[in-house]
């Protein structure tokens, strides 16, 4: 077996928790995520747009659903990732990883708003109204919460050490809201239509509609990528103010 | 179209959180370097200390 020094992966991933790598990892990828998530989006909106026909039912109105899903699918898996990365930092006590946990949640907050608004937007014209203290809408409403909570208590203690494990406990706790986010429309009576996509399995969705939403679930993973460096970047340098490799950067960069 | 207006509206929610996600992380980058350049450069220009000042 190779040893973990001879194994070019798992020298990668301990090199990666290295400030200074990080650094320059986040600083040459971040671009090129943001460049092709934009590109994947791009693709996604013009067919969501323009190619795709209007829905017979609901009109026009459907092609929010091509920003909704995606955001929404985000909103849960950013917070999953949140809690993977608190839970790595408890445990091995990774500095990297509280950076990253932290840096997730106002990823996550900022696509779980757009869930939200526009789920509310297109509950006006199907709904009749622009909210409604549905299981699923309420519980996305306290996923918002959840995230506002951990960014609060990551701000509001001066040890970041310290901050990020008290913010970190509150994202594993936490992730007992997702089953209940995803299986809301199921367990209750929910005004909230059920699963229309499924990864696995027929979806109810007509084959030609599926396409742009695959480019936006594409394109919103891209962009966290890309955001999630900039923010762990943004985030490392404020701790490691002051060290050699830090002013070597500035001194490089001035 | 129908439902436009609410199909731009929801389309320029989904646009303008995603620009502050992107500016946002942008300019804590600016601030942390500026800082640390300002640090750097403090304690490039700070004094040793002398017999007399000990």
């Amino acid at each position: 077996m190779n040893s973990p020094a001879k194994n070019p992966l798992v020298r990668w991933f301990h090199q990666l928790g290295s400030p200074p790598y990080f650094d320059r990892f986040a600083a040459r990828w971040s671009p090129w995520a943001y460049v092709l998530a934009v590109m994947a989006m791009g693709i996604g909106l013009y067919g969501a747009l323009f190619l795709v026909p209007a829905d017979y039912q609901q009109g026009d109105s459907f092609r929010i659903l091509y920003i909704h899903v995606p955001s929404a699918w985000m909103s849960m898996a950013i917070f999953a990732l949140m809690a993977v990365y608190a839970a790595i930092a408890l445990i091995w006590r990774i500095k990297l990883c509280e950076i990253l946990a932290m840096a997730c949640a106002p990823i996550g907050a900022a696509f779980t708003l757009i869930t939200l608004a526009t789920g509310s937007i297109w509950g006006k014209p199907m709904w009749g109204t622009w909210w409604d203290w549905d299981p699923r809408l309420t519980t996305e409403l306290i996923l918002l919460f959840l995230y506002l909570g951990v960014i609060g208590l990551y701000a509001a203690i001066d040890d970041r050490r310290n901050a990020a494990r008290a913010a970190g406990f509150l994202a594993i706790v936490g992730v007992a809201l997702l089953p209940v986010i995803r299986w809301s429309v199921v367990w209750w009576n929910s005004l909230h239509q059920g699963q229309t996509i499924r990864l696995f399995g027929e979806s109810s969705m007509d084959a030609s509609m599926v396409a742009p939403l695959v480019w936006m679930i594409v394109g919103t993973k891209l962009w966290f990528i890309g955001s999630l460096l900039a923010r762990a970047r943004a985030d490392n340098l404020r701790r490691e103010a002051g060290k050699d490799w830090v002013n070597t950067l500035v001194g490089a960069s001035r | 179209m129908s439902y436009r207006d609410y199909v731009v509206a929801a389309y320029a929610v989904f646009a303008l959180i995603l620009l502050w996600d992107l500016v946002v992380p942008k300019l804590q980058l600016r601030a942390a370097l500026r800082a640390a350049r300002q640090r750097a450069s403090r304690s490039a220009t700070r004094k040793p200390p002398t017999e007399l000042q000990r």
